[in-house]
């Protein structure tokens, strides 16, 4: 609870207005259906639950978002390996890189258009 | 593929080679059908290199009837066996002239897979030629589940240290931003966050040894390592290895210079200051010694500190106490140059 309190506050002087913290799948489910989230900073191990069904969601939803884990990027089922990690523990000015990287893509959007 | 007529006449021959290894080894096959130790042997002169026996125990670990093994080729029980590395293992060890042993994953014949210890010798005729292998195998079931349950264990008291760390970082955070100055505080944070990291990295390499590259890299991310837009350090060395000790004690060191560099240092000028680090290994009569620099440039001109600082006694200290090595820190007016000599061992070199 405190290292998240951490994380809200270090997350407020980065100047990000902060939603939650959501500490289980359910909670944070709930919260991305009901409030617009630019980006989100996801652990890996919720207190045993793991995380996955939350990127899932915010995969769905377009929402740029790292995981952040205290083990190796190996311990995670393959098709999560592609998502950015915030190897724990990490510094203040890490995340903020990474939130810097994850709001401002390297290229252009692309667009798809289906027209018929 | 066998047709029907060659199988059953193949496993005659092998129903006779059976005969003829009981007649020739008498009590020695009393003894082997006996034993605890699961068994099996195979012709060597049969194109096949078919079972020509199996004790009691290699039956019960692998739960076929004895009809079913003999004149099957060992690699029927393999898990999978088209697995090219281990069955090159099989075929090297059931075809080869010396001893092999390796470790194997069989399958039983009611389906689990277990990892067995297949240790194989070939025995030879009076002229020499090798006309069976004698195989024996320990079943490691309950190793191998030991062994998880260790890693487990270990992975578990590596969390509950990271969470410690976490939380004693979190509660001075809470207790002193605000009540106490901004650089005490980022101090403080900093050296438990570069401890919290070095633990993290060891933690990650079941506490064996880890990288001297993966430590810089872990700790100077946070100065800007890997910031492409600026390149501020340039890293040059082969790889080395650390025990846990040297790892913790050059974290330490390497985040003291860093938080120097930032504060007065190559890094306190951003657009400038650069930081070079380079090591090499060299051979000497005590065994391999590490030269490594750290030389910083480009920064405001150096003032030699008018005390020394828990920094520099974590420097000096804890690579001359922690790993008997030799530690010289000059504040030229140029940049800071750090020089450390220290004892690497050659084994642990990849």
């Amino acid at each position: 609870m405190m290292v998240a309190w951490l994380l809200e506050d270090t997350l407020a002087e980065l100047g990000c207005a902060v939603v939650g913290p959501a500490a289980g799948v359910k909670e944070a489910l709930a919260m991305i259906d009901a409030k617009v989230i630019d980006v989100a900073v996801l652990d890996v191990n919720l207190n045993g639950e793991m995380s996955y069904p939350i990127a899932d969601a915010l995969v769905v939803r377009g929402v740029p978002f790292v995981f952040s884990t205290g083990y190796g990027k190996d311990r995670m089922p393959d098709g999560y390996q592609i998502f950015p990690v915030l190897q724990k523990p990490y510094h203040a000015s890490e995340l903020s890189d990474m939130l810097a990287k994850l709001l401002t893509p390297e290229k252009p959007p692309t667009a798809l258009a289906i027209v018929s | 593929m066998l047709s029907k007529t060659n199988k059953s006449k193949e496993q005659k021959a092998a129903e006779s080679d059976v005969e003829g290894f009981r007649k020739d080894l008498g009590p020695f096959v009393v003894a082997a059908e006996t034993t605890r130790m699961p068994m099996l042997f195979t012709d060597a002169r049969a194109p096949n290199q078919p079972l020509i026996f199996a004790n009691d125990s290699f039956l019960t670990l692998v739960g076929y009837d004895r009809e079913e093994v003999l004149g099957q080729r060992f690699d029927f029980l393999m898990v999978r066996p088209t697995d090219p590395h281990a069955l090159a293992q099989v075929e090297a060890a059931f075809g080869g002239g010396s001893e092999g042993s390796f470790d194997i994953r069989c399958r039983r014949k009611d389906g689990p897979a277990f990892w067995a210890a297949l240790f194989v010798s070939p025995i030879r005729d009076q002229a020499g030629d090798v006309v069976q292998y004698f195989a024996s195998l320990v079943d490691l079931t309950e190793h191998k589940q030991e062994a998880e349950r260790l890693r487990f264990l270990l992975d578990e008291l590596n969390h509950r240290t990271q969470n410690m760390l976490a939380n004693v970082q979190a509660i001075t955070a809470q207790t002193l931003r605000g009540a106490a100055d901004k650089q005490v505080v980022d101090a403080f944070e900093g050296r438990i966050l570069a401890l919290s990291k070095a633990h993290s990295l060891l933690g990650r390499k079941h506490w064996e040894t880890v990288s001297l590259r993966d430590v810089i890299e872990q700790i100077l991310r946070p100065f800007g390592l890997s910031d492409s837009r600026v390149a501020r350090f340039s890293v040059e060395g082969d790889d080395v290895r650390l025990h846990p000790k040297a790892a913790m004690t050059l974290a330490m060191v390497f985040h003291e210079l860093a938080t120097n560099a930032t504060n007065h240092g190559a890094l306190s000028d951003r657009v400038t200051g650069k930081i070079a680090i380079a090591w090499q290994v060299q051979p000497t009569p005590q065994g391999d010694r590490m030269r490594l620099r750290w030389q910083e440039s480009g920064g405001p001109p150096v003032t030699p500190p008018s005390r020394k600082g828990f920094g520099s006694r974590l420097i000096e200290g804890g690579l001359a106490q922690e790993l008997h090595g030799e530690v010289r820190l000059d504040n030229d007016p140029a940049g800071v140059v750090c020089q450390i000599v220290m004892p690497v061992s050659r084994e642990l070199g990849v």
